[in-house]
């Protein structure tokens, strides 16, 4: 066995990635195969999805703890990519209240994600302060609460946010590569995150919350590193989204799209890097199929098509059968490796030192 | 585990099926990026309709440029992100015009996606500046009238054919439409000399109670002659009842938004209230053949127009075809440009103009229905005595 040094756990667990990003490739270049405008940004919405399951996985996979607020930071990042890449033409018409040197600023798609995803981050450290004092149920109904502030004040602020209007005059990205990029990116942030020293302490703490603060960690701290890193995730799948469709509004990033984004990782697996990224393809390729037969499927002479509305009841059907028999998620603990299924090697973690239960 | 991937990916490689059609040169295709389903569809549905209705004229008459018009449709399922879905596959079944979703937050998307690949778009009914040049792009029409012009109808008719002066304006702040009609009507004001503004208020949709509001209004010296009541379902209902309940007999001048019958058992013997239509679905439009439409319109549906935002997607190809047989093609500058060529330009539902800084009618000819005891009918029409300068409309 190898001795137990951060790069012999890079080494160990490498392959998790890059199987995840090979997957992700494999995809682009089915779209970029395809040549169909509409396959090539779904395509495009799955990469995004991905980033933003991976973005919620690096804090409630390794913490334990429920978010429902981290689409707040999607909406962040989205709004903040809006400010900083549109023409100041357009934006003294539509948000007249932003300040001097940001109404001038214009700055190329990738800086603004970069710089929407650091806005979001330090929006993440500020509530996380506060909010990773609390644990359990507390602590998710206090990002819930964080959700609705960050959409209230984005759906009120007429000035710098255009209110529950539209914001437009985003630049639009219809390249599938710097989404995939994204995804990649993403991909490897968690698994980087994962298996540094403040991952496995805070799987540690959501293991044996008793025994980790035994040991000297500062679980609050822990959690706070994951809520600002996936904060900084969530904050750049938000800007790219504003630049998948070229418009921003503040109820896009609102129930809906958390409760997506939370059913696709739970669905792969909530403690599980693969789980994420697969929960998100496997379910958006069952929507697309599904869509793709409401449509209406030509075999012969005659049109197969499935009424309107059933893909929804469909997807909520397979959800519940996917829970039913893996209450873990797909990948319910594991992730992808070259081997089969190899477990876990369990003296990483403090918590599976021999501790007395009573 | 790697099956279950192989099998996603195999599901996915299926939707990828369909290679972009290019143009081909005997059809034009007309590219439908609507809502057929979630609550987007009450609003596209029958507006789409009569756009079918026009085109199957068009057809029946020998087609346009002597081609047939094809129909292609992409449901935006009411969302942004499948709404540029949709946008881009009309596109890539070689749509010659796309036509996108009533209200701009949701048609913006699809007719982004058109404006990227440099055809025109077509809103079917969004009456929000931001639908068109302003917030698409050159390229990009709506076929209705903007809210701001129902505003100052109403605003400048009662005053002249009423003889309203005194007026409360009560804003419901939900939607960009809302707040347009208000708009509209605080740019006709000022201009109407001896008209004054006895007072003003907001309340949200949906609020249950508009007490506070009406409790202001009571406590003015005297009733106003007219509320300007900016307002949309399904909230107008309760707030027109709470007002009449309270003993407000004032007239209500309201947007097209609150047109049709649907809703005026909930408020009995409703009087004194006035809506301005670009067409009446009430049998008795002045102009024969709108009648003659509703009747078609029925023969096709099976059901009478329900509210006057059936008649926009009529106007739409109207105004299209009419620019495509001019221009000689449907090559997208050359449409563009005959359709800001058009001034007053004579339709079912009265003049539309388009110029190369307004996609969008910022002056029509309105009807105005006035309910009277829970019965709608015509009594007037009016078109008001200037455009709205596109430099007041983006305030």
């Amino acid at each position: 066995m190898a001795a137990r040094t951060p790069a012999s756990a890079a080494r160990r667990t490498i392959a998790t990635p890059v199987i995840l990003a090979l997957i992700l490739l494999g995809l682009a270049l089915l779209a970029v195969g395809s040549g169909s405008r509409p396959f090539n940004q779904t395509m495009i919405d799955i990469f995004l999805r991905v980033v933003l399951a991976v973005g919620l996985y690096i804090f409630v996979g390794n913490s334990g703890v429920m978010s429902f607020g981290h689409i707040g930071f999607t909406c962040l990042g989205a709004y903040a990519a809006a400010w900083l890449t549109m023409p100041p033409m357009m934006k003294q018409t539509l948000l007249p209240g932003l300040p001097g040197w940001l109404m001038e600023t214009q700055l190329p798609y990738w800086a603004g994600a970069v710089i929407a995803a650091c806005w979001a981050a330090g929006w993440a450290a500020l509530f996380g302060k506060i909010l990773m004092r609390l644990s359990g149920i507390a602590a998710s109904i206090a990002t819930f609460a964080m959700l609705a502030m960050i959409n209230t004040v984005y759906s009120n602020w007429e000035t710098v946010t255009g209110a529950t209007s539209s914001v437009v005059g985003i630049p639009i990205i219809r390249s599938i590569w710097p989404y995939l990029i994204a995804a990649v990116v993403a991909v490897f942030i968690a698994w980087g995150h994962a298996i540094s020293r403040a991952g496995l302490a805070l799987r540690a703490a959501r293991d044996e919350p008793t025994a980790a603060a035994a040991s000297g960690i500062d679980i609050a701290r822990q959690r706070l590193i994951a809520f600002v890193i996936s904060g900084a995730v969530m904050g750049m799948g938000g800007a790219l989204f504003a630049h998948s469709i070229g418009v921003v509004t503040p109820d896009t990033f609102y129930l809906t799209l958390t409760f997506t984004t939370l059913s696709m990782l739970v669905v792969g697996g909530i403690g599980s890097l693969s789980g994420a990224v697969l929960g998100v393809v496997i379910l958006s390729g069952l929507i697309q199929g599904l869509r793709w037969l409401e449509a209406g499927v030509s075999i012969g002479a005659t049109t197969f098509a499935i009424p309107n509305g059933l893909q929804e009841i469909t997807l909520g059907i397979v959800m519940i059968v996917i829970l039913a028999h893996r209450p873990a998620g797909i990948m319910a603990n594991s992730e992808l490796n070259w081997r089969r299924a190899r477990p876990e090697i369990p003296d990483d973690v403090p918590g599976n030192m021999p501790t007395n239960k009573e | 585990m790697k099956n279950m991937s192989k099998f996603s990916v195999a599901l996915l490689a299926c939707t990828a099926i369909a290679p972009p059609v290019l143009a081909q040169d005997d059809k034009i295709i007309v590219g439908f990026a609507t809502a057929e389903s979630g609550f987007m569809q009450a609003y596209d549905k029958p507006a789409q309709d009569a756009a079918m209705i026009r085109i199957g004229e068009i057809n029946a008459a020998g087609g346009l440029l002597g081609k047939q018009i094809e129909v292609v449709n992409a449901d935006t399922k009411t969302d942004r992100a499948e709404g540029a879905k949709a946008g881009l596959s009309v596109i890539d079944a070689g749509a010659d015009l796309v036509v996108v979703s009533c209200d701009y937050d949701f048609g913006a998307p699809a007719a982004l996606a058109a404006e990227g690949a440099g055809l025109p778009s077509f809103f079917l009914c969004a009456e929000s500046i931001k639908a068109g040049i302003q917030g698409v792009g050159p390229n990009s029409f709506s076929a209705s009238v903007l809210a701001a012009v129902q505003g100052a109808t109403m605003a400048e008719w009662s005053f002249t054919k009423k003889n309203a002066r005194s007026y409360y304006r009560l804003l419901d702040t939900w939607t960009e439409y809302n707040k347009g009609i208000c708009d509209g009507f605080d740019y006709m004001l000022p201009k109407l000399e001896g008209a004054s503004l006895v007072g003003e208020d907001t309340f949200k949709n949906e609020d249950a109670s508009i007490a506070a509001q009406i409790t202001r209004i009571k406590s003015l010296p005297a009733e106003p002659d007219a509320i300007m009541l900016c307002t949309m379902m399904p909230g107008a209902v309760s707030a027109i009842k709470q007002i009449r309940a309270a003993g407000i007999n004032s007239m209500i001048l309201n947007g097209s938004g609150v047109d049709g019958s649907y809703w005026l058992s909930a408020v009995p013997d409703l009087s004194n209230f006035y809506v301005p239509v670009q067409g009446s679905i009430y049998g008795d439009d002045p102009n024969p053949a709108v009648t003659a439409f509703n009747a078609k319109y029925k023969e096709v549906t099976g059901g009478d127009p329900s509210t006057q935002y059936v008649y926009p997607g009529y106007v739409m190809i109207d105004v299209w075809a009419k620019a495509v047989e001019r221009a000689g093609t449907t090559e997208t500058a050359a449409v563009v440009a005959e359709l800001e060529k058009m001034t007053a330009e004579a339709t079912l539902f009265g003049p539309r103009t388009f110029s190369g800084e307004l996609h969008h009618q910022n002056s029509a000819m309105y009807l105005i229905v006035e309910t009277e005891n829970g019965k709608p009918a015509v009594v007037d029409n009016w078109t008001i005595s200037a455009p709205i300068p596109v430099a007041d409309l983006m305030k």
